[in-house]
């Protein structure tokens, strides 16, 4: 399915999710979605911090709403499978779409400026070197006897100096390769939305209004 | 680490250019991973405060440190749109690094940056001081907060709860997307690496 498609839609249900109360209908996405996920790509350690991390914050979520919440033991319910509705929504996305094919959709269908698709896209390819930024920073303050928390200012500071330095960089460098802002590109790799996206689309979203109309549980 | 900064790049129309697009977007991953970082710290307080059923606070503790983007970005690069980006960029890293929320960060991250941009709007992006940071702050706590009534079950619990946490929550924010912000606006200030 095209990545921007497909993020409108975990993006959508996700929303509504939020704002109705079914407990069987979160079960249903959250199966589906692991289906979706298992048959994409088997990584059971991925797998298993998907279902780990989330449980800290769905249990606490459950046991202070069983304790202090006024709706009982279900909405409690509600929310801890609410939690994990969003994460293995969210999972369907970033286990099987690239952030490049993101940006490129986002630019080509959806008529983003291409400035904000690549530039966007460059900073997040700098992903890697930027936590190795992180470290960098904190170890040359440790050199000197600082401890850099996250509540320490210098560290952001430093952080926004490299950014700057990078930007310049970046720009410069995309500029000497021939990118002109907001003048019309041609494209290597062409992405469309097919009709196939759509009635995927469509029907997904119907057949999610069906069920949070028809399951009130 | 010198940086030669064209300041006569600003005198360009809109502020929206590559090269300040780029800088949001770095901005906000710096932020989102420097935070990624305390992910045990949010996982390790949820887990002391469960058991008395109080782990919504270690939401509302943290919740400064993740709206931090927003302001940071807003302050740096003065144009509309420019908190937004920031906050709502910082949320999507935590999404791609794997993060414990899933899609629900993109929503966090949309709801957060319309807070952190509403209290800029609200000073018109003219000033640039405490004043329109505290807006800021203000907005971000409410619009975030009015979210976590419907999203994380708030509206079920009882008024002085629901007190304690909007406090909380305030606290937090104004620390880190205030105090914490000016001090590095300062600085930034002082180093003349960048003109604001």
């Amino acid at each position: 399915m095209n990545p921007g498609m497909k993020l409108l839609l975990v993006v959508l249900i996700a929303l509504e999710i939020s704002f109705t109360q079914s407990l069987i209908v979160n079960v249903i996405l959250i199966a589906v979605s692991f289906a979706y996920v298992m048959v994409k790509r088997m990584n059971f350690k991925t797998l298993f911090l998907l279902v780990f991390w989330p449980l800290f914050p769905a249990l606490g979520l459950f046991v202070s709403q069983w304790l202090y919440g006024s709706a009982g033991i279900h909405f409690a319910w509600v929310l801890f499978t609410r939690i994990y509705a969003y994460v293995f929504l969210g999972a369907t996305f970033t286990l099987t779409s690239s952030i490049t094919d993101l940006s490129l959709t986002l630019e080509q269908d959806f008529r983003l400026p291409s400035k904000f698709a690549y530039g966007v896209l460059a900073a997040f390819n700098l992903m890697p070197k930027i936590r190795e930024e992180v470290q960098i920073i904190k170890t040359s303050a440790l050199m000197r006897g600082e401890v850099f928390h996250v509540w320490s200012p210098r560290l952001y500071f430093k952080a926004i100096l490299s950014s700057i330095q990078w930007s310049q960089n970046l720009a410069e460098a995309m500029t000497s390769h021939g990118f002109v802002e907001d003048e019309p590109r041609t494209h290597y790799k062409v992405i469309r939305i097919t009709a196939l996206d759509w009635t995927v689309f469509i029907v997904l979203l119907i057949a999610v209004q069906v069920m949070l109309f028809l399951i009130r549980y | 680490m010198e940086n030669k900064t064209q300041t006569s790049n600003h005198q360009h129309q809109s502020k929206w250019t590559l090269r300040n697009i780029i800088l949001i977007a770095l901005i906000a991953i710096f932020c989102g991973i420097i935070f990624w970082g305390i992910g045990f710290l949010y996982t390790a307080l949820t887990v002391a405060l469960t058991p008395i059923g109080a782990a919504p606070f270690a939401n509302d503790i943290l919740m400064g440190l993740w709206c931090m983007a927003g302001p940071l970005t807003g302050f740096l690069i003065r144009t509309a749109g420019s908190a937004f980006l920031g906050e709502f960029l910082g949320a999507a890293v935590e999404v791609f690094l794997g993060g414990q929320w899933g899609a629900g960060a993109f929503i966090s991250g949309l709801v957060q940056g319309v807070g952190s941009e509403l209290g800029f709007t609200l000073t018109g992006y003219k000033r640039y001081d405490w004043v329109s940071l505290n807006a800021s702050i203000l907005t971000t706590v409410i619009v975030t907060f009015a979210w976590d009534m419907y999203k994380n079950g708030y509206n079920k619990f009882a008024l002085p709860l629901l007190i304690g946490l909007f406090v909380t929550r305030y606290i937090s924010t104004f620390i880190f997307g205030g105090i914490l912000t000016k001090m590095i606006v300062k600085l930034l200030d002082r180093s003349n690496a960048f003109s604001l």
